[in-house]
């Protein structure tokens, strides 16, 4: 009885909403800044992996020798670009198409007045300096623990 | 300023991105290569697929960002603009894989550290067990051999010891708190007649005093050894044994008495020895002082003697005056046969040796002795040997020690009422011995040792002068041959033994008969 009863009101439910229909907003949109936010989201998220790759790195006993210290030298590096990329990233949303001069062309110039944010946004354009040493450290660190790792593998 | 020229940001961004794609495959590289080196390490796979992700993110931001030049700086910035999002996007999707894997490296770290910590300690002790698996096939294999090696060894010891325990002429004994015997090797049986079963034997009953028993006791308790300890010995046959025990106390895990342990050395004939070695030297010194005081008192009593004869002849004989004079005559004379005794023992009397037969010299005695000895109940029982081989000896004197021995075997069986003297002689390798035995009452142990001493005397005051036994001695000694005393006796018939006493005299053969004897042979 107690079953009738209740797919009774079940099929009364579903009758009503099919006879009362409305807009649904099943999906949510995704607006164009949406992409933007993601990445520098993502940049904030890489630098906090590498700050902790770096402690952890640190407090491990077993993780002390000279290649992990290159590798601990690429955390810090790399960690750095990130902010670099992201501030990068923020200056260059904040500057105009009219800030710059012959724009698609091997004469790019950015126009004057240079302001602080045309400044940061010309050193922000320049991170590899910064993400090429990151790199270097990492190859470095790596081929350092490699020639261990074969050292101990012959004895 | 101006304006600032965007050319210096875009060669680097060109070179930039083509050293960041190749640093970053020569990091995949060398990661690869740790891999290669190390499989199963979890680092070394982390960090293989971090430089993975940093790979494809670099080449896809470097490819990305030369394209994005070329295109823009060539007239095909449309096409760059269809094509910009999906190489951010693509970006952004390996920046948040690089940073996942980062992220979650540590709980791996973790769990690769445990299960390494186990897998060493697995290790351990596989190699422990391996080793303890060689060493226990190692024993297994010779086992045999150091069991048989070890019971060799062991049975060697036991018998050397089991050797030494029954071989030992001391007494080697063990027994429990209570003094009853669980061990005793052959020797202790021997010595103090042990024949039956061990369990029934208190070793303290074997001994004669009882203080002694408190003593050895004592002195376990109390120093846990007993040292050089001379106890007088009872056997089981009634033999006296004179014992030098040494022991120790046997302990059990309580530290409590359980028994002792010790070797006994059987002193008996040494002490014989010994006091027949003081016995000889006491009478050279009395027989020294007797001679001595016989030679001061033989002239004067000479004297005493010739005057009194001399005043006899001055008086009337039956007057009250001869008669004293006879009565000094008679003591003067008795006193000069003690001193001529006492010259006797201490051999000073003179001798005159002549080869005798010793069996003729006895049945001279009995001639004039035997009938007395008949009145008194006494028989004379005679076991010559026929064939007896003569000494050499001063008749007078031997057939005085001969005389002395019935006298005192006819008192000793007087207070019996009457018995038997047995008398036998007979050739005892270089040796003629004689014997004179009676049934009497015997001599008590007590007073073994002081028979021959002068002057010692059992009979009443007046009955005898103690001398005749010291004068037998002195005479023995200077024929060179010895006397020795035996009480109680064997019964000659039944063989059992009796009450009664033999002197057993060695007297050495006459150089003419020992050279006859030895032609004989």
């Amino acid at each position: 009885m107690k079953m009738l009863s209740t797919i009774r009101h079940t099929g009364l439910f579903i009758v009503a909403l099919l006879l009362v229909p409305d807009h649904a907003w099943a999906l949510q949109p995704h607006g164009a800044p949406e992409g933007l936010y993601v990445h520098q989201m993502s940049h904030v998220l890489f630098t906090g992996a590498l700050i902790y790759l770096y402690w952890h790195t640190r407090r491990t006993p077993e993780l002390s020798n000279k290649g992990w210290h290159y590798l601990q030298l690429f955390c810090i590096l790399f960690a750095g670009w990130n902010m670099l990329a992201l501030v990068g990233h923020e200056s260059a949303r904040l500057l105009n198409p009219s800030d710059f001069i012959d724009k698609a062309s091997w004469n790019e110039q950015v126009a004057g007045p240079i302001t602080p944010i045309k400044m940061v946004y010309f050193i922000t354009k320049m991170d590899h300096l910064l993400y090429v040493p990151a790199l270097l450290a990492l190859v470095i660190g790596l081929r350092s623990l490699s020639k261990d790792a074969q050292r101990e593998a012959d004895k | 300023m101006n304006a600032l020229s965007l050319l210096p940001a875009n060669i680097i961004d060109i070179c930039g991105s083509g050293l960041a794609i190749f640093l970053s495959f020569m990091a995949l590289r060398y990661s690869r290569i740790l891999v290669k080196i190390e499989p199963n390490n979890f680092i070394w796979g982390f960090l293989f697929y971090f430089c993975v992700a940093m790979a494809a993110f670099s080449l896809s931001r470097g490819v990305g960002h030369i394209a994005r030049i070329l295109l823009v700086f060539s007239g095909y910035g449309a096409f760059w603009k269809q094509l910009s999002p999906y190489s951010g996007g693509f970006n952004t999707m390996l920046i948040i894989s690089t940073a996942a894997v980062t992220i979650y490296y540590h709980k791996g770290l973790d769990a690769y550290k445990a299960i390494r910590s186990e897998a060493e300690k697995l290790s351990d002790a596989n190699t422990r067990l391996f080793a303890s698996a060689t060493e226990l096939k190692l024993l297994n294999t010779h086992l045999e051999e150091i069991v048989e090696e070890r019971t060799r060894n062991l049975s060697k010891s036991e018998k050397k010891l089991r050797n030494f325990f029954e071989n030992s002429k001391d007494i080697i004994y063990f027994c429990d708190e209570l003094g009853y015997l669980s061990s005793v090797n052959s020797s202790g049986r021997r010595l103090l007649d042990i024949d039956e079963s061990l369990e029934k034997v208190s070793f303290f009953d074997l001994f004669v005093n009882k203080d002694d028993r408190e003593r050895y006791v004592g002195e376990l308790k109390k120093n846990g050894f007993v040292r050089d300890l001379e106890i007088e010995c009872k056997g089981r046959d009634g033999s006296i044994r004179n014992i030098l025990f040494t022991s120790n106390t046997v302990y059990d895990e309580n530290n409590n008495m359980v028994g002792c342990e010790g070797i006994g050395k059987d002193m008996t004939r040494l002490k014989t020895i010994t006091d027949q070695l003081i016995n000889r030297e006491k009478m050279a010194s009395v027989g020294e002082m007797a001679a001595g005081v016989a030679h001061e008192i033989n002239t004067p009593l000479g004297i005493i003697l010739g005057y009194t004869q001399l005043m006899m002849d001055d008086y009337e004989q039956g007057s009250e005056a001869y008669t004293n004079l006879e009565v000094m005559e008679r003591q003067t004379k008795a006193c000069r046969k003690i001193v001529a005794d006492l010259l006797k023992f201490s051999r000073q009397a003179e001798s005159v040796k002549t080869a005798l037969d010793i069996n003729a010299l006895i049945e001279e005695v009995l001639a004039v002795t035997e009938h007395s000895l008949n009145i008194e109940q006494v028989e004379v029982i005679r076991h010559f040997s026929p064939e007896l081989p003569q000494v050499t000896g001063d008749t007078e004197k031997l057939r005085q020690v001969i005389i002395n021995l019935c006298n005192n075997a006819q008192y000793a069986l007087a207070e019996k009422g009457g018995g038997q003297i047995i008398i036998s002689t007979q050739e005892n390798q270089d040796t003629v011995q004689i014997t004179v035995m009676d049934t009497g009452t015997g001599i008590p142990d007590e007073i073994k040792n002081k028979i021959f001493d002068p002057f010692f005397t059992t009979k009443a005051v007046g009955k005898g002068t103690g001398l005749g036994l010291s004068v037998i001695y002195g005479i023995i000694q200077e024929h060179g041959g010895t006397i020795t005393v035996e009480s109680p006796v064997n019964d000659p018939k039944t063989g059992k033994e009796i009450n009664g006493t033999a002197f057993h005299i060695r007297l050495p053969l006459s150089a003419a008969a020992d050279s006859t004897t030895r032609e004989n042979t």
